[in-house]
């Protein structure tokens, strides 16, 4: 009898046991529940058109109607995070195509993100995407009424035939030169006609010129003329980088003539003083006027270390005290 | 009544008279001329070295004086399209002694003007960019262009119908004046002996210019006009600145046309040429504009204050009752109402009031462009302070600069080029007075100068009248 409960709870144990390994075995299935799969292209210009292909299963199965969004690292005025370029919904069979322009001429670490309807953590799936290519310009105005034969062409038409008709007199005038040498018989002193040439092909030379002048414009207005290959401005280019040169005022023996206002105007414009308070210290928008209002030569290097009012403020690392002391000579000399 | 050749001969000694005499007087007011341009280069020099610093124009009010300067001389200019053109058009008689006036002062503003432009910038070298980037989009070319074309066509329109008058003084001045002006007459005359061919080929020429300058001289303010009117500024942004603006610039171009004739008719006793007549003609279109011109601002004022966008209350306060109400309403008042007035009160309508009016004009219509520029760029697009401006010395003194290059043209002229379309005067008194002169063999007028020459006429200088200037 005894053997047979012992059997009993021996089973009971065997069987307890199995479905606990089962369950120890199944567990990281079970903790993770939805998973990502991408499928995306390795490189990618900017400017194209990029779909990039996600999976969601749950245990092998299909996962409908979740959301999930494609993000990738950006800065942005010193701040730097993740930026969501594209967002959409599985179908039946757990897929969804996230399509986004490429805009950026690097996009970092990329990663599709689950959003919902689970609240249960999701691992995002992490790839990368290489930026390569020919620059390209991305935006172009669309907008506009484009009414036939009113465009440019009319335009420059209209321009010569209003110089055809003012050359038109001028010949006429050289035509009276001429008129008047066949008539005089000893012509060769009376001879002026030349002047008239002269006048006639300074007319004609300024038409030419005018009218190159519109058609060697170039056409950005879409709503004239196709656009097509044009680049409005080349500083729109989103992969290049243009280093800014500054000023020109970086060389610093320019502000060691030893006449402190020549100096000061000189640190003036190189710690770009003049950007907020304007030139010579006559305020501007967004600072005061300096000139006449400036104080103590200590209330002014306070103000300049401490920035009063938003103003930024300068250590003397940036601005030294001799430095500082000049830019208030300068200002006190009336800037 | 005189012979056609007596009256002839006598607006042949009037005509010329400028050029054969030249009195101490002249010379003053040619130095003081000189002074002030000289003093305008120092000052520009100032602001070639300094930049457009030593102006006032700053980063909110970047326009001011200059091209206020710019838009009222392009204004003016348009003196001699109106007088001439319009009137050789409609054949209207009493335009022959005004026509050349007119013309030349439609050039010589036109040069003053343009300069306007090049001094306003402060990179003068970058103009090439326009010619070499110029992009038909921006309205800045438009102006160029238009500029350009009434230059060349109204420096043609002055020249054609000298030719004959320039012929005149090359056979009858000749020895008289020095090498110089002597050159200058037979060069610019083209060999003009008056044949029947040359006649109609220079009438083809006149005729062509004549009306093509009309459309010309309407476009160049329209795009002046433009400048200002294709930006969204409260106060700019408006359709009727064409109109405004056209009708403005024959407006202050009949005023100073007024004032330059009597200046000259009394300088060089033109009475008999430049009579009451003249004037007050000239007054009625003075008038008639003065109207016109208080319609288009009543038109312009009162739409735009009934619906009175938030953004247009800071523009119309401004205007109307604070920094710029004296202006606005000496333009209303003394500019444009007066004006009118003095024309219509039967007391006033003599030369001195015509004078006062053209006077009145041409002052108020400097204030209208002054704080048209100004009160548009003053309005504040984003919430800051509005910004001041009062033009500096250098600014003050430059524009004083290009008045006195104005008037320094003018007077050099004088000297050179015969102020009187003597030819056409000829052919309109002739008309006038055709069934006096029916019994009198008419003479082709200028037609065979070699007849008038060896017909031995009378040395003009001799028959001069009495009253010397």
């Amino acid at each position: 009898m005894i053997t047979r409960r012992l059997k009993r709870v021996r089973n009971f144990a065997l069987a307890a046991a199995m479905v606990t390994i089962a369950l120890i075995t199944s567990a990281p299935a079970l903790a993770a529940g939805i998973e990502i799969a991408v499928g995306a292209p390795e490189q990618v210009s900017v400017g194209q058109q990029v779909e990039v292909k996600a999976v969601l299963s749950d245990s092998g199965s299909p996962v409908e109607g979740a959301e999930i969004a494609l993000t990738y690292q950006a800065s942005l005025a010193g701040e730097f995070g993740r930026v969501e370029i594209a967002t959409a919904t599985t179908d039946e069979a757990g897929i969804a195509i996230l399509a986004y322009q490429q805009r950026a001429d690097d996009n970092g670490e990329m990663q599709v993100v689950y959003l919902g309807p689970d609240t249960d953590p999701v691992e995002p799936y992490v790839f990368t995407i290489a930026v390569g290519g020919e620059p390209v310009q991305l935006y172009q105005l669309s907008t506009g009424v484009r009414i036939p034969f009113i465009n440019g062409t009319l335009v420059i038409l209209i321009i010569s035939g209003v110089w055809v008709l003012i050359a038109m007199a001028a010949i006429y005038l050289v035509r009276v030169g001429m008129a008047g040498r066949s008539q005089t018989a000893v012509a060769s002193e009376d001879g002026s006609m030349w002047i008239s040439v002269i006048l006639a092909a300074a007319v004609v030379i300024t038409a030419v010129g005018m009218v190159i002048v519109f058609v060697r414009a170039p056409v950005a207005n879409s709503h004239v003329i196709d656009p097509e290959g044009y680049d409005r401005t080349i500083v729109n280019y989103l992969d290049v980088t243009y280093p800014y040169d500054g000023f020109g005022l970086d060389d610093e023996s320019l502000a060691q003539t030893g006449d402190p206002i020549v100096d000061g105007e000189v640190l003036y414009f190189q710690f770009a003083c003049a950007a907020c308070h304007g030139l010579g210290g006559k305020g501007a928008i967004v600072a005061p006027e300096l000139v006449g209002e400036l104080g103590s030569l200590g209330s002014f290097t306070t103000d300049v270390r401490e920035g009063p009012k938003g103003m930024p403020q300068y250590d003397d690392a940036t601005i030294s005290d001799e430095n500082v002391e000049k830019i208030y000579t300068y200002l006190d000399s009336g800037g | 009544m005189d012979t056609l050749t007596n009256w002839q001969e006598r607006l042949i000694s009037k005509t010329t008279r400028p050029t054969l005499v030249t009195t101490y007087k002249y010379w003053i007011w040619l130095g003081f001329l000189v002074v002030i341009v000289l003093n305008a280069m120092y000052q520009y020099s100032r602001q070639w070295t300094d930049g457009l610093y030593v102006t006032d124009m700053r980063d909110r009010i970047s326009w001011g004086l200059y091209i206020t300067a710019f838009v009222f001389f392009i204004g003016i200019s348009h003196a001699g399209t109106l007088i001439s053109a319009i009137l050789r058009a409609s054949k209207a008689s009493w335009r022959a002694p005004v026509t050349r006036i007119a013309e030349f002062i439609t050039a010589v503003a036109l040069l003053v003007g343009a300069s306007f432009v090049l001094i306003d910038m402060g990179r003068p070298e970058r103009i090439l960019n326009v010619y070499l980037h110029g992009r038909w989009q921006s309205p800045i070319m438009w102006d160029v262009m238009a500029i350009t074309t009434y230059l060349t066509a109204s420096v043609i329109y002055l020249y054609a119908p000298m030719i004959p008058d320039l012929a005149m003084y090359r056979d009858r001045l000749t020895g008289k004046v020095g090498r110089v002006r002597g050159f200058i007459y037979q060069t610019l005359s083209l060999d003009w002996n008056g044949t029947p061919k040359q006649l109609r080929l220079l009438g083809k020429a006149i005729t062509i210019m004549m009306l093509i300058i009309i459309p010309i001289a309407v476009s160049v303010h329209t795009v002046v006009s433009w400048i200002f009117s294709m930006t969204l500024r409260v106060g700019w942004n408006t359709s009727i600145f064409g109109v405004l603006f056209v009708a403005g610039a024959i407006f202050s171009g009949v005023a100073t046309l007024i004032l330059v004739m009597a200046i000259l008719r009394k300088i060089y006793h033109w009475e008999e040429y430049l009579t009451t007549k003249h004037f007050l003609y000239l007054g009625y279109l003075l008038a008639a504009f003065g109207a016109f011109m208080v319609y288009v601002n009543i038109n312009e004022y009162l739409t735009e204050g009934f619906k009175l966008e938030e953004s247009g209350e800071f523009a119309f306060r401004q205007l109307f009752v604070e920094d710029f109400a004296l202006m606005f309403w000496f333009y209303i008042i003394g500019g444009l109402i007066v004006p009118v007035i003095l024309m219509l009160v039967p007391k006033t309508r003599t030369i001195g009031g015509v004078v006062a009016a053209a006077i009145l004009v041409d002052l108020a219509m400097f204030f209208e462009r002054y704080f048209i520029v100004v009160t548009g760029l003053r309005v504040p697009l984003m919430p800051y302070e509005p910004a001041s401006y009062a033009p500096t010395l250098v600014e003050w003194s430059i524009f004083a600069g290009g008045m006195a290059v104005f008037c320094l043209l003018i007077t050099v002229a004088i000297k050179i080029f015969p102020m009187f379309a003597v030819w056409e005067m000829t052919e309109e008194y002739e008309a006038a007075h055709r069934d006096v002169f029916a019994s009198e063999s008419t003479e082709p007028i200028l037609a065979d100068d070699k007849t008038s020459a060896t017909a031995g006429s009378p040395d003009p200088s001799s028959r001069t009248e009495g009253g010397s200037p």
